[in-house]
């Protein structure tokens, strides 16, 4: 058993963020004790979620700037689209946004919370349409750690049996807000047109549970959430793990390389104290990345040894390969017939109450449509709390003006596609070999290339979007936008996963089905590198599933070893 | 605080940016803050072939920012204020032009949007800096053209003068005036910052009728019956089919 300032432990955990936070908090609960190293400072959203403050109490109304990209109550702890003395580098030609937290929880901390299951058909994509690899897992297999993974964490949602909506069990779900007007406006539009919309599953606690209470309607929940009712893992799996007495923190531990010791195992890794810039090396005897798909690539590709030039446990050589973002691509409008609404506190549980499924499988069976795959659209419309982009499209002055914003107010929407992207030997991230970090890490260098695919789907989407709005009686903004002008960047919806992916075969994947490196038997990742592709469904609650279920795994393991010891 | 530019009379140089967006940023079905400054203008925009403008060029701002790990339970402005006293009274007179007192609320300067605009053309971020830039140059024509016309300062004016000037570039279709092109998006922009501030301020958010930011025990209560009646009545004038409460599939 290894030893770090006292404390003995098993395993290491490097990442404290969804994958991370949940194998903390299964291995603890199993008597296992856990190092867990995060590269970002210590983070307590109970005294640091700044809840109830409005615009006018932050700087500059609260509007983004270029160290808050998200508006200056976002919880995103020196992080962003950049983190201060940690570039990344792009390949010419290619465009790669990459969001990174530095802070305990991560990037659960602000997430949006959006959580729904992946359909048998997601798992098995190839199978399905040709195109693509199949998951190691299948839908059957994964159920039941969806169950147990939305019971713990808390979601909201119903389930309305479509064929992009997996039913979880009875009892599982704890039960969605009321739809907010427009959204019973748009769920009607949708009817005429032959598609659904349903609500949002959400990781929201619309009921108290465990020592977190139930949402209170207010408060963005990209600020974090003091009363723990919008899952991060700061008020959640971490707090549990401690309690146990099975988990040692060390945060501003910016983990450099792991390395290989004698018969082909991981021994323990080297991490650089951010505080004082210290590199600190530490054992283990099993080790778990989840520092997020693109950071435990370039972990593992900047681990060099003898027996792996090309980086840790990359013997395949698909570290940092098979990179996916979800397609993002908005349309927006606003709809006159609502002008002057009535007013009441829209506010909800500060998300997107109803949502658009992807609705075109049949269509796509029928081959009917020029892209495979799908995508959702996440809506947003309803009174939200005033800002400094209010005025919209007024123009003129005077009191004219004025009362031409208070009539349009709360008539815009957002439809927002998030959608499937395929693998590509163009998405990828390797070491850039001329640059290092400011703590003498080499950085990652993204290429990417959208295919026709991508912009195929977002064509589509762009199609479609504008219908529902129209058939909202809404008047289009920028309608002759096009796909390769509306497709956001690479990364750019924060969903980027693939990098380690998992499979059946030790030479085309990094993983197995359990998370374990093929070529490292004491080395896993569980984070969303493991993902074989990337339904358009938000990743989270899949790695948070994933997780739980592998870290159950080696739980098991590591018991029943323990037991053979005793007895032996 | 003495003047921070000299006047001019010269034909503008460059400016960088094109009228007023409209943007819904979100995140995860979240509608996210979003920058509200502009991208760059095409170079068509930046050589009036008539008209004036005063082309000041301005220093970057280097003073302190926030960082990326701000206290944000208890916010503060780091930066010092760059408006001259001259350049806030005329930033007040334009704001009240803008957005006057009338039945249902406050006037621009009564909810102290000067000091906001204060706060962010003095603000060291890149979008703001940009909008300094225009915001200087603009008041600064004004000034000038008050001069051209009426032999005076712009805030010294009587109000009727005032609009006189006004008139002619606060409407989007004076982008297409050659000499006004450039006032005109001076003050598109300048009309967004004081309508975001004032109805972002507290009175401003009472003004517009913005409900939220209180906790509710028990579930969400959802739409009025005012606003469903209302619902019902719009999808049926649009000819949709009926609005009926959603019912949850649990």
């Amino acid at each position: 058993m290894a030893s770090f300032d006292g404390f003995e432990y098993e395993v290491i955990v490097v990442g404290s963020g969804a994958g991370g936070g949940m194998a903390a908090h299964v291995l603890t609960e199993a008597g296992i004790k856990v190092l867990l190293l995060e590269a970002g400072r210590d983070y307590d959203p109970i005294t640091e979620t700044p809840m109830f403050h409005q615009n006018h109490d932050a700087p500059l109304r609260g509007t983004s700037t270029s160290e808050k990209n998200f508006g200056y109550y976002d919880a995103t702890v020196d992080g962003g689209w950049q983190v201060p003395g940690e570039p990344y580098t792009q390949a010419p030609d290619s465009r790669f946004m990459w969001w990174r937290a530095r802070m305990l929880g991560g990037r659960t901390n602000h997430w949006g919370r959006l959580v729904p299951r992946f359909t048998a058909a997601d798992f098995k994509p190839f199978s399905t349409d040709g195109v693509g690899t199949d998951w190691p897992v299948d839908y059957e297999e994964i159920a039941p750690w969806y169950d147990k993974c939305e019971a713990l964490i808390g979601v909201c949602g119903d389930n309305p049996g479509l064929d992009d909506t997996p039913s979880s069990s009875e009892g599982v779900l704890l039960p969605p807000p009321k739809p907010r007007v427009m959204e019973l406006l748009l769920k009607s539009a949708c009817e005429s047109l032959g598609i659904a919309a349903v609500p949002m599953r959400r990781a929201i606690l619309t009921q108290p549970k465990d020592d977190r209470q139930a949402c209170f309607w207010a408060t963005p929940c990209g600020r974090g959430c003091a009363v723990g009712a919008a899952f991060q893992t700061t008020t959640s799996l971490i707090p549990w793990a401690r309690k146990t007495g099975n988990l040692k923190i060390v945060t501003n531990a910016m983990v450099k390389e792991v390395h290989l010791g004698d018969a082909g195992k991981a021994s323990g890794l080297t991490f650089v104290n951010r505080l004082n810039r210290e590199n600190v090396r530490v054992n283990a005897d099993y080790v778990i990345l989840a520092a997020s798909a693109c950071e435990t690539a370039r972990l593992l590709l900047n681990s060099i040894s003898e027996g792996f030039p090309n980086g840790l446990a990359n013997g395949s050589g698909q570290v940092g390969r098979n990179l996916m973002d979800s397609l993002g691509a908005g349309v927006s409008g606003h709809i006159p017939a609502l002008r002057n609404r009535p007013k009441y506190n829209e506010d909800g549980h500060t998300g997107n109450h109803l949502y658009i499924p992807w609705w075109g499988r049949e269509g796509q069976k029928n081959g009917e449509l020029n892209f495979s795959r799908g995508y959702h659209f996440e809506v947003g419309a309803w009174f939200s709390s005033p800002s400094m982009g209010i005025a919209g499209a007024v123009d003129g002055y005077g009191k004219q003006a004025k009362d031409e914003i208070r009539s349009n107010y709360g008539t815009n929407i957002g439809l927002s596609l998030r959608g499937e992207m395929l693998v590509s030997d163009d998405c990828y991230c390797e070491i850039d070999e001329k640059t290092v970090d400011q703590w003498g890490i080499p950085v990652l260098k993204f290429h990417w290339k959208w295919s026709e695919q991508e912009l195929n789907q977002v064509a589509h989407g762009l199609k479609w979007g504008r219908k529902i709005i129209e058939a909202m009686g809404g008047v289009i903004n920028n309608p002759d936008r096009t796909a390769e002008q509306a497709i956001e960047a690479g990364g750019q919806i924060i969903h980027e996963v693939g990098t380690t992916r998992m499979g059946d075969d030790p030479s085309t994947s990094v993983c197995n089905k359990w998370g374990q490196t093929w070529d490292v038997e004491n080395l896993y990742v569980m984070d969303g590198g493991v993902f074989v592709s990337n339904p358009h469904k938000n990743c989270t609650i899949t790695i948070l599933t994933l997780a739980m279920r592998n870290a159950t795994r080696l739980a098991e393991q590591l018991r029943a070893s323990k037991e053979q010891k005793h007895h032996g | 605080m003495g003047k921070i530019y000299q006047a001019k009379m010269s034909r503008r140089e460059s400016i960088k940016r094109i009228g007023s967006m409209t943007a819904v940023v979100m995140v995860g079905g979240v509608t996210v803050a979003c920058d509200t400054a502009e991208p760059a203008t095409p170079e068509s925009a930046t050589n009036p072939s008539t008209g004036h403008w005063p082309g000041i060029e301005l220093k970057p701002i280097k003073g302190p920012t926030y960082g990326t790990d701000p206290i944000v339970s208890a916010p503060t402005v780091p930066w010092p204020l760059t408006l001259s006293e001259e350049q806030k009274d005329q930033v007040a007179v334009l704001s009240d032009l803008i957005c006057p007192a009338d039945q249902r609320g406050l006037s621009a300067t009564a909810v102290g949007v000067p000091d906001v605009i204060d706060e962010w053309v003095s603000a060291p971020y890149p979008g703001q800096q940009r909008d300094r830039e225009q915001i200087v140059n603009g008041l600064q024509w004004l000034d000038d053209e008050a001069h051209l016309r009426f032999e005076n300062f712009f805030a010294g004016l009587t109000e009727e003068k005032q609009t006189a000037i006004v008139e002619d570039i606060a409407y989007r279709s004076q982008y297409e005036v050659a000499q006004f092109e450039l006032p005109a998006r001076f003050f598109s922009r300048f009309r967004r910052l004081v309508f975001g501030a004032y109805f972002s301020s507290p009175e401003g958010i009472e003004d517009i009728g913005y409900m939220g930011n209180v906790a509710i025990a028990g579930d969400y209560p959802g739409p009025t019956d005012e606003a469903m009646e209302h619902i019902r009545q719009v999808a049926s004038g649009l000819g949709l089919p009926p609005i009926t409460e959603y019912v949850n599939q649990l």
